[in-house]
């Protein structure tokens, strides 16, 4: 049971995106497709994964000062063989995403999950948390690229969805993304408040 | 902070860094050889599709206005009368980065083929010069699997094919494009621009201006050794 | 010739490849610092020069140290490396020149480190093509600076709007990140203008 709040808290009470507000620059830029939000997922989770194994195994024999670099490298080296593997066997995901895939390196929820949890927890706790944290991000990129690919594309998974409908552009631009991810915070505050008031009049 | 404390940081990050660079050579060393392979299917396919029926004889990259200029020479046997093409990569820089793409032409400069490789432009606008016009939607795919009217030439770079490269191509704003325009296009020698990226469309001509005007002064090049 | 593609890289680079509001870069501190205009102008400052100056060293780094061993594919380690170092540098010697721009940049340094506007330049100068450029340095080092100018300029627009809807009546839910990210997609909107702008 405790093992499994370890897992869920990403999902929804400590979610990357919507609670912690970080990682918000590929959760906006690549969000234009439901395929490259899920491709996005799993390199990001994949290099989240590795990094809080690692720091978590090395966790009692790095010194605090020099820390961050030391998760730095570490964090980079992952992003490489995510980097290296995309380009050998899903040429098209590589270029669809193209300089967002370095940029995971800079992904505040990787770098803050390694400073703040697998640099204080164990190896199974540290793995948990990757696949949850990643699990919440995933959700919520998949979320917003759908709404976005339906309105700015008339698309869904790279398919038309009516003949002949044209659609609203702005939404797969860059304001679409920002007014998206608005409306979302905006509906996750209302059921929040909503939740309260209920516990309040109980 | 000790000196102790100084050594141990240095040898905690040297033996990190030495882990994870040789991590990375065999990670390289792995994956070296399925990119090569990729890039070179890439560069196979789109030859054929851009010089359809003819036969790569010869790979050349020569030196022009001080940039490397690449080209291909193909031949065709039709009636007993070798006939020559050319391809050629094109590039220029379109809205969001080079816009680079492979032509295919004929000894009367008429484009055979033409494919985009590599662009960066914005999803939505620009981007769509790579899109497949299809009528297929996702309820064709995905529920009741009628594919009957799936398309797979870009529309976009449909409309370049028996155009004359020689001649400036001129841009119209006509909308999308649909096939009976392309009679009255090739007549006025035009493309119809993507809406709102006419600044992609103005690359990808330009880039086949340039590169033809580049292919006949290597072609020349070549004559005179 | 030179002048005229410079000036177009950094209006480009500015104005219509926005790295903020077009090209979606660099949100965690767009966001984060954005409530007062003072710290805005600072992290403005501090962004402005260390995208210059990191522009300088990974061309210099990618051109001559990647390309003759052939270690491009190490390009991400070895830019976030030289980003990070660059970052503790400017704080060291900015500390013992000016202490009174330190006391205005200093918490903002560290922060740079992970804003991936900064990496983002780096990579972008790469993939543009500069390397095989004759002016490839002059050409990524303006692409660095116009990227820093443009990230302040939608910065310091954003804090100057944030300042005021302190005091405006938003909605009790829309407050704080909702309504930031609506007036965000506005300011994008506005900026999806100067697209298809000609230059020259």
């Amino acid at each position: 049971m405790d093992y499994f709040k370890e897992f869920i808290k990403g999902v929804w009470q400590k979610n990357p995106i919507l609670v912690l507000g970080i990682g918000m620059c590929p959760t906006l830029a690549v969000t234009t497709s439901a395929s490259n939000a899920i491709w996005m997922t799993i390199a990001t989770t994949f290099v989240l994964l590795g990094s809080n194994i690692l720091v978590s195994a090395i966790r009692s024999i790095v010194p605090t000062h020099v820390r961050i670099p030391i998760f730095i490298t570490i964090i980079a080296s992952f992003v490489i063989i995510v980097e290296l593997t995309l380009k050998a066997f899903q040429p098209d995901v590589y270029k669809a995403l193209g300089i967002f895939i370095p940029l995971i390196v800079v992904n505040c929820i990787i770098l803050g999950r390694a400073e703040e949890f697998a640099s204080k927890n164990s190896t199974i706790r540290s793995i948990l948390d990757a696949l949850g944290m990643g699990l919440g991000f995933g959700l919520t990129l998949f979320t917003l690229a759908v709404i976005r690919e339906i309105l700015g594309a008339n698309k869904l998974f790279g398919y038309t969805l009516i003949n002949g409908m044209k659609p609203a552009i702005i939404m797969i631009l860059a304001p679409g993304a920002f007014f998206t991810l608005g409306l979302l915070l905006w509906a996750m505050n209302v059921i929040k408040a909503r939740k309260s008031w209920f516990k309040r009049t109980e | 902070m000790k000196p102790a404390d100084i050594i141990k940081a240095t040898i905690i990050i040297s033996v990190i860094g030495f882990i994870s660079a040789f991590s990375l050579s065999f990670m390289k060393k792995i994956t070296q050889e399925p990119i090569a392979k990729q890039e070179q299917e890439k560069k196979l396919a789109a030859l054929a599709l851009v010089l359809p029926g003819y036969t790569v004889q010869q790979e050349k990259t020569v030196t022009i206005d001080n940039t490397s200029f690449t080209f291909w020479i193909a031949t065709k046997e039709e009636n007993r009368i070798i006939k020559k093409a050319w391809a050629f990569l094109a590039e220029k820089k379109g809205y969001g980065g080079p816009v680079q793409s492979i032509v295919g032409v004929d000894e009367s400069n008429t484009i055979l083929g033409f494919t985009i490789l590599l662009q960066n432009e914005t999803p939505g606008l620009g981007a769509r010069c790579v899109e497949v016009a299809s009528n297929e939607t996702f309820i064709d795919h995905f529920i009741t699997k009628n594919v009957t009217n799936k398309e797979e030439v870009s529309w976009f770079q449909e409309q370049f094919i028996g155009l004359n490269a020689g001649k400036p191509i001129a841009i119209q704003k006509k909308g999308d494009w649909h096939k009976e325009m392309k009679d009255g296009l090739i007549q006025q020698n035009a493309v119809t621009a993507i809406t709102g990226a006419t600044i992609t469309t103005k690359a990808v001509t330009q880039s086949i201006e340039e590169g033809i005007q580049k292919l006949h002064k290597a072609l020349t090049l070549q004559e005179v050794q | 010739m030179e002048i005229k593609i410079l000036f177009t890289i950094l209006i480009s680079t500015i104005f219509i490849n926005n790295y903020v509001l077009s090209r979606i870069l660099g949100l965690c501190p767009y966001l984060g610092v954005s409530k007062k205009l003072d710290s805005a102008i600072g992290m403005g400052l501090a962004v402005i020069f260390v995208m210059t100056m990191a522009s300088f060293f990974t061309f210099i780094i990618y051109k001559f140290v990647l390309i003759p061993f052939h270690i491009e594919y190490l390009r991400t380690i070895a830019f976030i490396i030289v980003i990070a170092s660059l970052v503790q540098l400017v704080e060291m010697v900015i500390e013992k020149i000016s202490p009174a721009l330190y006391q205005a940049l200093g918490i903002f340094l560290p922060l740079i480190t992970t804003n991936c506007a900064v990496l983002g330049v780096a990579v972008l100068n790469i993939e543009s093509g500069f390397i095989t450029q004759e002016f490839g340095l002059l050409n990524s080092v303006v692409q660095g600076f116009g990227a820093g100018v443009g990230f302040t300029l939608a910065l310091l627009l954003m804090a100057g709007i944030r300042e005021r809807l302190e005091i405006a009546m938003v909605p009790e839910n829309l407050k704080g990140l909702p309504i930031t990210f609506i007036t965000a997609g506005l300011m994008a909107m506005a900026f999806l203008g100067f697209s298809g702008m000609k230059i020259f």
